[in-house]
C-alpha cells in the first residue's frame, strides 16, 4: 500500500519535470537561444511551485477532492500545453506571453500537489518516515523523467503527443487516487465520472496530435490540404476545394484541376499536332503526367520519355487514386518511361534524338533552376531534337513577368533555334506563355485531336497573336555565366507579389 | 589521435567526451616537405642505378613543365622527358577527386585571356574553350560568381558595397581611375615581360614602395578599400599590401582589361587543364622523380634522380627558381625572391549549412577573415539537386616573415588547423561543424613566389629570366607572379629556346 502512494509521487515528479522540459524545449526551438529559455523557463517554473506551495496553506478542507482537481487541471492544461504553444506560435503574436503564462500556471498547480500529498499521507506514516520517502520518490520521479524526455520522447512521440501522454498519467493518477482515499471522498463516483471525461479528452488529444502540424501546413493554403509530403528534392502539397484540387511544389502553385486542361492543351497540341510523323516524345520535368496524358491522345506516337527529378513526385502520380485519377492514368501506359534523374545531366549524357520535347520546369525564381533555361541548356536541347522535330518551353506569364517571358524567347533564339512564342489565359494562373523552338519553318497546326476541351484548330492560331500589353520588350538572353532571367524574374514577381 | 586509456574509459562510460559536435574525419595530403628538406639539408641520397641518354630533360612537372612539354610536342620534337618529384604532376594546378566531385589543390581558375595573350588562346583553342571567337559557356563560372559577408550579410561582388560613406566611394573611384591609367600606359601586361618593355623610372619606382606606401601618397585609407586591396594582394601572391612590391600589387588591377564574364573553371580548378595536357603528354612524364643534382660533363648536363642519371644536351628547369642553388652545380647566386606559405583545405560536405540571404556563389569571401574564405567546387555542376557537396578553403599565411609562418603551417596538426578552419568559417556559418563530414589539408610551405619591394626591377632576376646557353630557367616565379598564364609563358618560351639550338 505503502509503495502504491509514494508510486505516485513518482509519476507527479515525472509529469511536472516533462512539462517543464516540453516548454523549455519548444521556447529555444522556436525563440533561438537555448541557454536563455532554459533558464528563465526553469527560474519561472521554480518560482511558481513556490507560489503553489505557500498557497496549499489556504486550502483546508476537502485535501483529497482538492487533490484530484488539481491533478486533472495539471494533466489537462501540461497534456495540452505544447498544442497551446505551437498553435499561438502559428496564428498569434503573444507566443513568448503564453509560454510564461503556462509555466507559471502548470507551476502553481504543481507546486501544490506535494504538500497536499504529505498532509494526506500524514495520518499514515510517521514524519520523518513521510518527508524522507515523498522526496526520495519525487526526485526519482525527476529523474526519470529527464532521461525519459531526450532518449525516448523527443526522438520518437514528438513533444505534442508526449505532453498528452503526461497528461494522461496526471489524469490516471487523479482517477487511482479516487480509490485510494475513497474513504476521504463524499462522492466518490462523481470524481471518477469528472475523471473519466478528462481522460477522454487527453485520449483524443493523443489521436489528433498528428494533425496539428498538419494544421500549421493548412493555415498556409487556404484549402484543406488532402496530402503532403517532404521529399530530399521539395515539398509536395496537395490540396482541395469542393472539386479544385490544387498541386504545389515548394508552396508554388503548379495546376488547379479545374482549369489545368488549358495550361496542358496549350503546352503539348500547338507543337506535337503539327508533326504529324512524330514517333518519339520527351518530357523534361512535368512529373504529373497531365503533359503526358495530353501526348496519349497520339497514336502515332510510338515511346514517351519522361524525366522528372523527383521519384516521389512520380510514384504517388503512379498510384495515388485521386491523381492518377487526375492524369487518367497516363503513368500506367506502356509508351511511357520514366526515368527519375537531373534534367541537364541528362541530357549531357544520352544521346538520342526525340521528335517531340516538352519542357514543363519550375518558374526559373533561383540560380540552379535558371541554368535549365540558359543558352547552354536550350542549345544541348536543340542537339536532341530530329530535323523537323519541335521544343516547346513553358515559359512563366508574359503579363506579369513580361521581360522573363521575353527573356526566354531571346535565350532560344540564341540558341539557335527559330522561335514561336503563344500564350494562353489560365484563370488560376492568369495569362501564361510558352515558346516553341524548331531547326526551320514552323506553321501552326492546321488538325487537332479529338475531345479536345480549350484548343481549336481556330483559336490554335490566335495563341501566337501578341497584343501591346504583352508584345516583346528589349531583354539580355539568359546564360550560365550571366543569369540575366533570375534578375528579371525576381524583380518582376516582386512587383506584383504583396 | 589514440584516446588514452582513462579518455577512453571516461567517455564510454559516462559520456563525456569533449564535445558533442560530429566527427570529421581527414588529414595531411602529399605532405612532402621532408623529402624535400633532404636537398636544402644535402643529405646522403642514392646514386642512381641507371644511366639515360635523352637530348632534352624538363625539371618540375608544374604547368611552367608541362607547358614547355606541349610546346616541344606540337612542334613535332619528342625525344625528350619530364621529371617530377611529386607522385601526380601539375604542381599548383594539381586536383582531387571523391565520390561527390573533383576539387583543386590549389589554382582554380584562368580569367579569360584577352586577345594579346596569344599563347593561353591558342591553348584554350586546343582544348575546346574558345571556338570561333566564342567562349565555351560551359566553363565560364556560372551565375552568381561571388559574394562577400560584411556586417553579417552576403552581399553581391567581393568589393564592399554596404556601409561605404561618401568619402569610401570616392576613394574607390579614384582607385579605378588610377588604375585604368596604369593599364594605358601598357606598363602593365600579361605577359609581364610584354609590359616591363615599355617599363620607365614611373614603374621602377613603384618597385621600391610596398602597396600601401603608394596607397598613402594616393590619399586612399578607406577601411573598405584598404581591405579589398589587402584581400586582392593576400588572394594573388600571398602577401599583406604593406609587404608587396606597389608594382605587383598595381599589376594585379592593371594588367587586364575589364574582361567580360569569366573566368573560366572547373570542379577541379586548373587541374582540369592539367588532366588535358597529360592525357597528350602524359608519356613523357616520369613521376616520383625527385631530381637532387644538376651538373655539368662536357658540353651536355647530368640530371641526377634516386633512379636515373639522365645525360642531357639541354635541360629545361623548370621547378621552382629558389632550389637551383641546392641542386646546381657550380651553385646559382641566391635567388632573391622570398615564397608564400599557404594552406589550402578541401571539406566534404553532407550538407549544406543554412543560407541566408544571396544564394551560393562560386567564391565566397568573409570580410575581416585572416583566410581568404572558399570556392564551391560543386559549383559548375548542371544538376538541380546537390545534397552534398565540396569546398577549397584557402588561406594564405601572411603575417610578418615567411619563415615563421612556414613554422606555424608545419608546427600545427591536423586537428590545430581544422580547429581554425572551422573557427574562420563559423563567423558566416555557425553550423558549418555539422556539415562536414571530412577535411583534407594541404599545407604548402613554398607555394608561389611573394614580389617584396625590389624583385621585379632586381638583376638578378631579369638574368635568371633571359635565355641563352643549354640550361633555361621556366618556372612563374622568374617572373615574380604566381599566374598560370606566366608559367605558360615562360615554359613555351624556354621550350621555343630549345628548338631552335637542337635544330
Amino acid at each position: 500500500m505503502a509503495l502504491v502512494l509514494f508510486l505516485s509521487v513518482f509519476l507527479i515528479a515525472a509529469c511536472g519535470l516533462i512539462y517543464e522540459l516540453i516548454a523549455g524545449t519548444l521556447a529555444s526551438y522556436l525563440l533561438g537561444d537555448s541557454v536563455l529559455q532554459f533558464s528563465t523557463i526553469i527560474g519561472s517554473y521554480l518560482f511558481a511551485m513556490g507560489i503553489g506551495s505557500w498557497l496549499s496553506r489556504f486550502i483546508d478542507r476537502a485535501l483529497v477532492s482538492r487533490f484530484i482537481t488539481i491533478e486533472l487541471m495539471v494533466g489537462l492544461l501540461g497534456g495540452f500545453s505544447s498544442t497551446i504553444l505551437f498553435l499561438s506560435f502559428t496564428y498569434t503574436t503573444g507566443f513568448r506571453f503564453l509560454l510564461y503564462a503556462l509555466v507559471i500556471a502548470i507551476g502553481i498547480l504543481v507546486g501544490l500537489e506535494i504538500p497536499l500529498l504529505m498532509r494526506i499521507l500524514r495520518e499514515r506514516f510517521q514524519f520523518k518516515e513521510l518527508v524522507a520517502n515523498v522526496l526520495t520518490f519525487d526526485y526519482m520521479g525527476a529523474l526519470g523523467a529527464s532521461l525519459l524526455f531526450p532518449l525516448f520522447l523527443v526522438p520518437k512521440m514528438g513533444m505534442v503527443r508526449s505532453a498528452v501522454l503526461f497528461g494522461l498519467v496526471n489524469a490516471g493518477v487523479a482517477l487511482w487516487s479516487t480509490f485510494l482515499f475513497k474513504e476521504h471522498l463524499p462522492s466518490p463516483l462523481l470524481q471518477r465520472a469528472v475523471c473519466a471525461v478528462v481522460v477522454l479528452i487527453l485520449g483524443g488529444g493523443m489521436v489528433a496530435a498528428d494533425h496539428i502540424t498538419d494544421t500549421a501546413d493548412a493555415a498556409l493554403y487556404a484549402d484543406d490540404v488532402i496530402f503532403s509530403k517532404t521529399t530530399p528534392y521539395q515539398r509536395i502539397v496537395l490540396t482541395k476545394w469542393k472539386q479544385d484540387y490544387r498541386l504545389y511544389l515548394n508552396s508554388h502553385l503548379q495546376f488547379s484541376s479545374r482549369d489545368e486542361y488549358r495550361y496542358h492543351e496549350c503546352l503539348v497540341h500547338p507543337g506535337l499536332a503539327s508533326i504529324p510523323g512524330a514517333k518519339r516524345a520527351l518530357v523534361l520535368g512535368g512529373g504529373d503526367g497531365l503533359a503526358v496524358r495530353e501526348m496519349l491522345k497520339y497514336p502515332g506516337l510510338e515511346s514517351i520519355t519522361l524525366v522528372d527529378l523527383d521519384p516521389e513526385m512520380t510514384r504517388q502520380f503512379s498510384t495515388h487514386p485521386l491523381l492518377v485519377q487526375l492524369n487518367g492514368g497516363s503513368f500506367k501506359n506502356s509508351k511511357v518511361h520514366i526515368v527519375n534523374a537531373d534534367a541537364f545531366p541528362w541530357l549531357e549524357k544520352n544521346e538520342e534524338l526525340y521528335d517531340f520535347i516538352a519542357v514543363d520546369f519550375p518558374d526559373p525564381n533561383n540560380y540552379s533552376l535558371g541554368k535549365l533555361y540558359t543558352t547552354a541548356f536550350y542549345r544541348l536541347l536543340k542537339h536532341h531534337l530530329a530535323q523537323n522535330g519541335v521544343a516547346v518551353v513553358q515559359s512563366t506569364s508574359p503579363m506579369f513577368a513580361r521581360q522573363s517571358f521575353w527573356c526566354i524567347n531571346e535565350t532560344m533564339k540564341q540558341a539557335g533555334f527559330n522561335v514561336h512564342a503563344y500564350h494562353v489565359y489560365v484563370p488560376s494562373f492568369g495569362e501564361w506563355g510558352y515558346v516553341i523552338g524548331t531547326q526551320g519553318d514552323w506553321r501552326p497546326p492546321t488538325q487537332l485531336p479529338s475531345g479536345l476541351k480549350f484548343l481549336t484548330t481556330k483559336n490554335v492560331t490566335e495563341l501566337f497573336d501578341f497584343p501591346p500589353d504583352l508584345a516583346p520588350v528589349p531583354v539580355e538572353p539568359n546564360r550560365l555565366n550571366d543569369q540575366s532571367l533570375v534578375r528579371y524574374y525576381d524583380r518582376e514577381w516582386r512587383e506584383i507579389v504583396r | 589521435m589514440k584516446p588514452t586509456r582513462r579518455e577512453f574509459g571516461a567517455s564510454a562510460l559516462v559520456g563525456l567526451a569533449p564535445k558533442t559536435d560530429r566527427k570529421t574525419e581527414g588529414g595531411f595530403v602529399f605532405e612532402s616537405q621532408e623529402r624535400g628538406h633532404l636537398l636544402r639539408d644535402h643529405a646522403r641520397l642514392a646514386a642512381p642505378r641507371e644511366r639515360v641518354k635523352v637530348p632534352v630533360v624538363i625539371v618540375g612537372g608544374g604547368v611552367a613543365g608541362l607547358s614547355a612539354a606541349w610546346r616541344l610536342d606540337k612542334r613535332g620534337f619528342h625525344n625528350f622527358v619530364l621529371l617530377e618529384m611529386e607522385q601526380q604532376a601539375g604542381g599548383n594546378a594539381r586536383s582531387g577527386q571523391n565520390e561527390i566531385s573533383a576539387y583543386p589543390w590549389a589554382a582554380h581558375y584562368l580569367p579569360v585571356p584577352d586577345k594579346n595573350e596569344t599563347l593561353v588562346r591558342e591553348l584554350c583553342e586546343e582544348l575546346g574553350l574558345l571556338q570561333d571567337g566564342v567562349w565555351s559557356e560551359r566553363w565560364l563560372c556560372h551565375s552568381p560568381q561571388e559574394r562577400l559577408f560584411l556586417h553579417g550579410r552576403w552581399q553581391d561582388s567581393i568589393e564592399p558595397a554596404i556601409g561605404l560613406t561618401a568619402d569610401d566611394a570616392r576613394q574607390f573611384k579614384h582607385f579605378e581611375e588610377r588604375i585604368a591609367e596604369f593599364h594605358a600606359s601598357g606598363a602593365f601586361r600579361i605577359p609581364m615581360e610584354e609590359g616591363m618593355a615599355k617599363s620607365t623610372d614611373r614603374e621602377r619606382q613603384l618597385d621600391r614602395v610596398t602597396m600601401g606606401e603608394w596607397m598613402r601618397r594616393e590619399g586612399l585609407y578607406s577601411p573598405y578599400l584598404k581591405w579589398f586591396i589587402d584581400y586582392s594582394t593576400r588572394d594573388d601572391y600571398g602577401t599583406h599590401a604593406e609587404q608587396i612590391s606597389a608594382w605587383a600589387g598595381l599589376h594585379y588591377f592593371a594588367a587586364r582589361a575589364p574582361e567580360d564574364k569569366g573566368p573560366l573553371t572547373w570542379p577541379e580548378g586548373n587541374g582540369w587543364i592539367v588532366k588535358k595536357l597529360l592525357a597528350k603528354l602524359g608519356k613523357y612524364v616520369r613521376t616520383g622523380s625527385m631530381v637532387y643534382r644538376i651538373q655539368p660533363a662536357g658540353r651536355r648536363w647530368e640530371i641526377l634522380t634516386e633512379k636515373t642519371l639522365y645525360e642531357a644536351d639541354f635541360v629545361i628547369y623548370a621547378a621552382p627558381t629558389f632550389l637551383a642553388p641546392w641542386l646546381m652545380e657550380p651553385a646559382p647566386p641566391r635567388w632573391p625572391i622570398d615564397s608564400a606559405p599557404w594552406l589550402t583545405a578541401n571539406l566534404t560536405l553532407d550538407r549544406w549549412p543554412a543560407n541566408k540571404g544571396l544564394e551560393y556563389a562560386w567564391d565566397n569571401v568573409i570580410y575581416s577573415s585572416p583566410a581568404l574564405g572558399y570556392v564551391i567546387a560543386t559549383h559548375q555542376s548542371v544538376a538541380m539537386h546537390q545534397p552534398e557537396t565540396v569546398w577549397t578553403f584557402y588561406w594564405a599565411l601572411a603575417d610578418g616573415n615567411a619563415a615563421d609562418q612556414r613554422r606555424i603551417l608545419l608546427g600545427g596538426d591536423w586537428n590545430w588547423w581544422k580547429e581554425k578552419i572551422f573557427a574562420d568559417l563559423e563567423r558566416a556559418h555557425p553550423d558549418i561543424r555539422q556539415c562536414v563530414k571530412r577535411m583534407d589539408i594541404f599545407r604548402i610551405g613554398h607555394a608561389m613566389p611573394r614580389p617584396l619591394p625590389g624583385t621585379i626591377f632586381h638583376p638578378e632576376r631579369q638574368r635568371r629570366a633571359k635565355l641563352s646557353g643549354s640550361l633555361v630557367y621556366a618556372n612563374c616565379d622568374l617572373s615574380g607572379l604566381s599566374l598560370f598564364e606566366e608559367a605558360q609563358y615562360r615554359g613555351v618560351k624556354a621550350a621555343e629556346h630549345v628548338l631552335r639550338l637542337v635544330g
